[in-house]
């Protein structure tokens, strides 16, 4: 199909041109903060993407074990998430030290010291490993029937990347143009997350409804779909 | 496909598998890729995807009681190991019923759920957790299981990935047998190890029917069928076409097979 090759071309180039707009907009404001927006905002993308992307291909690499033993399958995409967030959690020290040593080299830094409001870190993590869950469940079935749905997922993750606040920072859209934020089911939590790290405030309330919504959407219908073809998955294996 | 469970309280007491009419069909898809770009491909001609109907199993009733050790045989494509999946509950019943009443432990491929990189200690703990038992109890086995896989000295602890193909499939047997299952499903796995081990496999198999563990094998060494089974029944095409004492099933499996009573016949088809 060289039209959606050529698409995806087209889309990676205008990605990149957005990308540079957005260093040229960063280069206006405080660049360590700016760096620090970067590096949680990727390292919590990068938790959900292996999240999503290891749990897509759990079922499909699993098949001997399908094939052979009677388990819950919903065990396969579960043990993903857990290897994702084993990988995950040794990241945030390092972007905790990287602040730290920021704080005190740097004195332009905005960056908060310690506030009450990082305890709802827990929360939102907790809210995006569900999501990221729901979203390898309906990945991984789908896996099943159409083997290259990792291919393209890979390629849908790094667009997906550009489309979330990692490399922008969620006020930089307005009017309108917001609910581009609240239509990425990553979209919220990665703004509250930024919001708590960065800003060192409470998630606003839509941003809450927002990561409530996408959590409890994306683990109803990845686990109804998951389920309801999860007899079939030992046939067409 | 419908599912096809039925509560225990119906089942009589001395059952440990009860099939009623059981039928397992699937649809194969006969395309060559399963892909969404073959499908978007195929949507925008308007084709529909290609398939097949494999009747793997048809109508088939059987009562199999406690502590009976029970051979299948049948030429290759002839249903046995849907069977023993559908029995173990990994492909559900199209049409008809499967019960069971006990734990059932599978050895239906060798070392499967296995990880390469642990020993062969850390797989005979993972394998017990698939089987559902608890951490303690695998652990208060976990010696004996490699006591019985008797393996060269020191190989127990080293990764599996560092085994031979033989010292791989003494380990997944020993796991399977030791793991007390109510009933047993062996498919294809009397042949793991040699002839040392195979005896001690046998004395294994004999003392779980002498504790009334129901047993259900499927193998071409239609020898040790003979030696180990009290009933068999021979599969063809999906239907049971006979079952009774193992030595008249064999014997008929071996005219209809057309190869006549040969050492090689018994010992591995």
């Amino acid at each position: 199909m060289p039209y959606s090759y050529w698409l995806i071309h087209f889309l990676f180039r205008a990605k990149l041109y957005f990308t540079r707009r957005t260093i040229n907009y960063f280069s206006q404001t405080n660049s360590f903060t700016v760096l620090c927006h970067i590096l949680i905002g990727l390292f919590t993308f990068y938790f959900a993407q292996n999240c999503i992307l290891l749990g897509a291909q759990s079922i499909t690499s699993g098949g001997r074990l399908i094939l052979n033993q009677a388990f819950p399958r919903s065990l396969l995409p579960l043990s993903s998430a857990i290897s994702a967030a084993r990988q995950f959690l040794p990241t945030l020290p390092v972007y905790i030290s990287i602040v730290i040593i920021g704080k005190l080299v740097l004195s332009d830094t905005q960056l908060p010291g310690f506030t009450w409001n990082y305890l709802l870190i827990p929360i939102i993590l907790i809210l995006l490993t569900i999501t990221s869950f729901g979203l390898s469940l309906l990945f991984a079935t789908m896996n099943v029937y159409f083997r290259d749905t990792t291919k393209l997922l890979s390629y849908i993750m790094r667009i997906w990347l550009y489309a979330s606040p990692v490399l922008w920072q969620p006020d930089m859209l307005t009017g309108w143009y917001r609910a581009i934020l609240y239509l990425n089911p990553l979209g919220p939590i990665l703004s509250a997350n930024s919001r708590i790290w960065i800003d060192g405030m409470t998630p606003t309330p839509s941003q809450l409804i927002g990561c409530l919504f996408w959590a409890i959407t994306s683990i109803l219908l990845g686990g109804y779909f998951f389920i309801s073809r999860e007899r079939d998955f030992a046939v067409r294996i | 496909m419908p599912s096809a469970s039925k509560p225990l309280a119906q089942m009589p007491d001395n059952l440990a598998v009860k099939i009623e009419n059981l039928s397992i069909s699937y649809k194969i898809n006969v395309e060559s890729k399963k892909t969404l770009k073959n499908a978007v491909m195929r949507a925008s001609r308007g084709e529909r995807v290609r398939t097949r109907t494999v009747e793997a199993v048809k109508n088939l009733t059987l009562d199999i009681p406690h502590g009976s050790v029970v051979g299948i045989v049948g030429a290759n494509g002839a249903g046995k190991s849907t069977l023993m999946r559908s029995i173990a509950g990994i492909l559900p019943p199209t049409t008809g019923r499967i019960s069971v009443n006990g734990r059932i432990s599978t050895l239906l491929a060798l070392g499967v759920g296995f990880n390469q990189a642990l020993s062969g200690r850390d797989n005979i703990i993972l394998g017990g957790l698939a089987a559902g038992m608890s951490r303690s109890e695998i652990e208060s086995q976990t010696d004996a299981i490699a006591e019985f896989a008797d393996l060269p000295e020191g190989f127990i602890d080293m990764p599996v990935r560092t085994y031979s193909a033989g010292m791989y499939s003494r380990v997944a047997f020993s796991v399977a047998v030791n793991m007390t299952p109510d009933i047993l499903l062996l498919d294809e796995a009397l042949s793991a190890g040699d002839a040392a081990f195979k005896e001690k496999s046998f004395n294994r198999m004999r003392q779980l029917c002498a504790e009334a563990r129901t047993i259900l094998i499927v193998s071409h060494a239609l020898s040790s069928l003979n030696e180990l089974c009290d009933q068999a029944i021979w599969l063809h095409k999906g239907q049971m076409l006979a079952s009774g004492k193992p030595e008249d099933i064999t014997e008929q499996y071996l005219k209809f097979l057309n190869v006549g009573e040969l050492p090689s016949s018994y010992e591995d088809l």
